[in-house]
C-alpha cells in the first residue's frame, strides 16, 4: 500500500434533503492505492455521499477535490437482475470508450479474478446473490478508473464470497486504485481496510482500523457480525 | 388470360412488417418496464388521428403529435403522484381514449372509430405500406445507433447515467419510435390491441433469451408468424383479422409451459 498523494478530498460536505443534512460537513481524504471503508447504519448518509462524489448529486454547500476519474460499482438494488443479458456482455458494459480494442481479453481476466470465468455465458439471473455480485465488481472494475466507490459490495453474500471480494478489492488498492467501500455494518474486516470511515450524517470517527476502535469504544460491541456489508 | 388475384398481397406484407417491428419493440419496452407507458401511448393517438382525420391531414401526424403528449402529460402526472404512477398513466390513458371519442361528433369527423381500435387489414393502402416501412427503418436505425446504450439503459439506468450515456435522448428517442409503431400498428390490429401483439411474443421468449438482440429476433420471428397465419385463418374463416391476432396472442401465452433458458 503506498500513501503517496491525496487523490480526492471533500471540504465540509453538505446535502439537504426534505430540510435534514444527510450529510452534514464532511471532511474527507484519500490517498492513493489506498482501500477505505465507510461504515455506518442505515440512513447515515453513505449512499449520498457516494454519489455526491462520483457527482450526480450536486452538495448544497462545501466542495470535492479531485482531478481523477471515478467510477462507481452501485448497490445490486439498481440492476435489474431479470433483464437478458449474459455475465460477460455485462462486464463489458463497463468498458471505457478508450478500452474497446482490448475489452474482450480484459473482460475474460476479471471474470477470471472474480471468479466467474466458468460462467460468463450464464444469464444474470441464473446466478446467485452471491455470483451476481462478483460480475457487478468485475463490471465496476472494467471501468478502469483511478478511484473507485463501491455502494455495499458485500450485502446479502456468505463470508467465503466477502473474503474473496475483498481479497479483489485489496489486490486492487495494491495496483494503484483507490477504493472507497461503503457499508452498513462494520465488523472484524475492517482490519482488511486501510482507513475506516464511521459516519452518521457527520463523520464521527476517521482513520485506521486501530485508531477508529479507540476513538469508538462501543464499537467493539458490534464486531463479529460482518465484514464489509 | 385471366390476372392473378393478389388483393391479399398488400394486407399479408403489412401484417408481416407489424408482426415484426411490434414485437421487437414490444422487447424495448418490456426489458425497460416501459410497457403501461406504451400502452396509453397507443391509446393517446385516438385525439390526434381524429383531429387530423378532421382536418385533412395525415393522420400519422396527429396521432405521433396526440401520443408523445399524452406520454408527456403522464410524465407531469407521474411526479405530482410519485409512487402512484400506475393509477396517472390509467387514468391519461382513459382520459385521452374518451376526448378521442368526444371528439368525433364534435368535429364531425368522417371516423370509423371502429376500424381505429380494432383494425381492418383488409382495408390497407399502400400509405398504410409506406408508413409501417418508416417504422421499421426508424426502429433499425435506432438499434444500429444505441444497441449497446438501450442494454445499458434497460439493466442499469443510472449506471448509465453515471457512464455519461444519452439517457434522457435514448427515452426520448424509443417514445418516439413506440409512437410511430403503434400507429403503424392501428391498420393491423388498433389502438385497443396493439399492446398484446407488443407483449404477447415477448413474454414467450424473454426467460430463453441470452441478449436483447436475441430477445427481438425470437419475438419479431414469432410475432410474423402469428400475424402472418393470423391474417390468412381470418381470410379463410372470414373473420376480423385484428380481434383474431388479438386472441391468437392470448392463446399463444396459454400454451406457453415456462421454460427457461438451459444453462449452457
Amino acid at each position: 500500500m503506498s500513501h503517496s498523494s491525496c487523490v480526492l478530498s471533500t471540504t465540509e460536505l453538505c446535502f439537504s434533503y426534505g430540510g435534514r443534512n444527510t450529510v452534514d460537513r464532511v471532511n474527507l481524504q484519500l490517498q492513493a492505492g489506498t482501500l477505505t471503508a465507510l461504515v455506518g447504519p442505515n440512513g447515515a448518509g453513505k449512499s449520498t455521499l457516494l454519489h455526491l462524489i462520483e457527482g450526480r448529486l450536486k452538495p448544497s454547500q462545501g466542495t470535492i477535490n479531485t482531478s481523477k476519474p471515478i467510477g462507481l460499482m452501485p448497490q445490486r438494488a439498481a440492476i435489474d437482475w431479470s433483464f437478458p443479458i449474459t455475465a460477460r456482455d455485462m462486464v463489458q458494459l463497463g468498458t471505457p470508450k478508450k478500452g474497446k480494442a482490448t475489452a474482450a481479453h480484459h473482460c475474460e481476466q476479471l471474470l477470471e479474478r472474480v471468479g466467474m470465468a466458468a460462467m460468463g455465458s450464464r444469464r444474470l439471473n441464473q446466478l446467485s446473490g452471491g455470483q451476481q455480485q462478483r460480475v457487478l465488481l468485475a463490471r465496476g472494475l472494467m471501468q478502469q478508473t483511478d478511484i473507485l466507490l463501491l455502494d455495499e459490495p458485500c450485502s446479502a453474500i456468505d463470508p467465503p464470497t466477502r473474503e474473496h471480494l475483498l481479497k479483489v478489492m485489496r489486490d486492487q488498492a495494491e495496483a494503484g486504485q483507490t477504493l472507497l467501500v461503503s457499508s452498513h455494518d462494520w465488523g472484524s474486516a475492517l482490519d482488511s481496510y486501510d482507513q475506516v470511515v464511521v459516519m452518521d450524517g457527520q463523520i464521527l470517527a476517521n482513520g485506521s482500523p486501530n485508531t477508529v476502535r479507540e476513538k469508538l469504544s462501543d464499537l467493539t460491541c458490534m464486531m463479529g457480525s460482518h465484514c464489509c456489508g | 388470360m385471366v390476372e392473378p388475384d393478389v388483393w391479399w398481397l398488400l394486407p399479408l406484407t403489412i401484417s408481416l412488417l407489424i408482426g415484426a417491428i411490434c414485437p421487437a419493440t414490444g422487447a424495448l419496452l418490456i426489458t425497460q418496464r416501459r410497457v403501461l407507458l406504451a400502452n396509453l401511448m397507443a391509446h393517446s393517438v385516438l385525439p390526434g388521428l381524429v383531429i387530423a382525420l378532421a382536418i385533412g391531414i395525415d393522420p400519422s401526424i396527429g396521432g405521433l403529435i396526440s401520443g408523445l403528449l399524452g406520454a408527456l402529460v403522464a410524465e407531469r402526472l407521474n411526479r405530482r403522484f410519485k409512487g402512484r404512477e400506475e393509477g396517472a398513466i390509467n387514468t391519461v390513458l382513459a382520459g385521452f381514449t374518451a376526448l378521442g371519442v368526444l371528439l368525433v361528433p364534435l368535429l364531425e369527423a368522417r371516423v370509423d372509430l371502429e376500424t381505429i381500435l380494432f383494425g381492418d387489414l383488409l382495408a390497407a393502402t399502400t400509405t398504410d405500406l409506406l408508413r409501417t416501412t418508416i417504422s421499421a427503418s426508424a426502429l433499425l436505425a435506432m438499434l444500429v445507433w444505441g444497441y449497446r446504450d438501450l442494454v445499458f439503459v434497460g439493466i442499469d439506468p443510472e449506471g448509465a447515467a453515471i457512464a455519461k450515456r444519452p439517457v434522457l435522448l435514448i427515452r426520448l428517442i424509443c417514445s418516439l419510435i413506440t409512437a410511430l409503431v403503434v400507429i403503424s400498428a392501428i391498420t393491423a390490429v388498433g389502438v385497443i390491441l396493439v399492446i398484446g401483439l407488443l407483449c404477447a411474443p415477448v413474454l414467450m421468449h424473454v426467460e430463453r433469451s441470452r441478449s436483447l438482440k436475441e430477445l427481438m429476433l425470437r419475438s419479431a420471428s414469432t410475432g410474423l408468424l402469428l400475424c402472418g397465419g393470423g391474417m390468412m385463418l381470418a381470410i379463410a374463416i372470414d373473420l376480423p383479422p385484428g380481434p383474431l391476432i388479438g386472441t391468437l396472442c392470448l392463446a399463444l401465452l396459454f400454451s406457453y409451459r415456462g421454460n427457461t433458458a438451459e444453462q449452457r
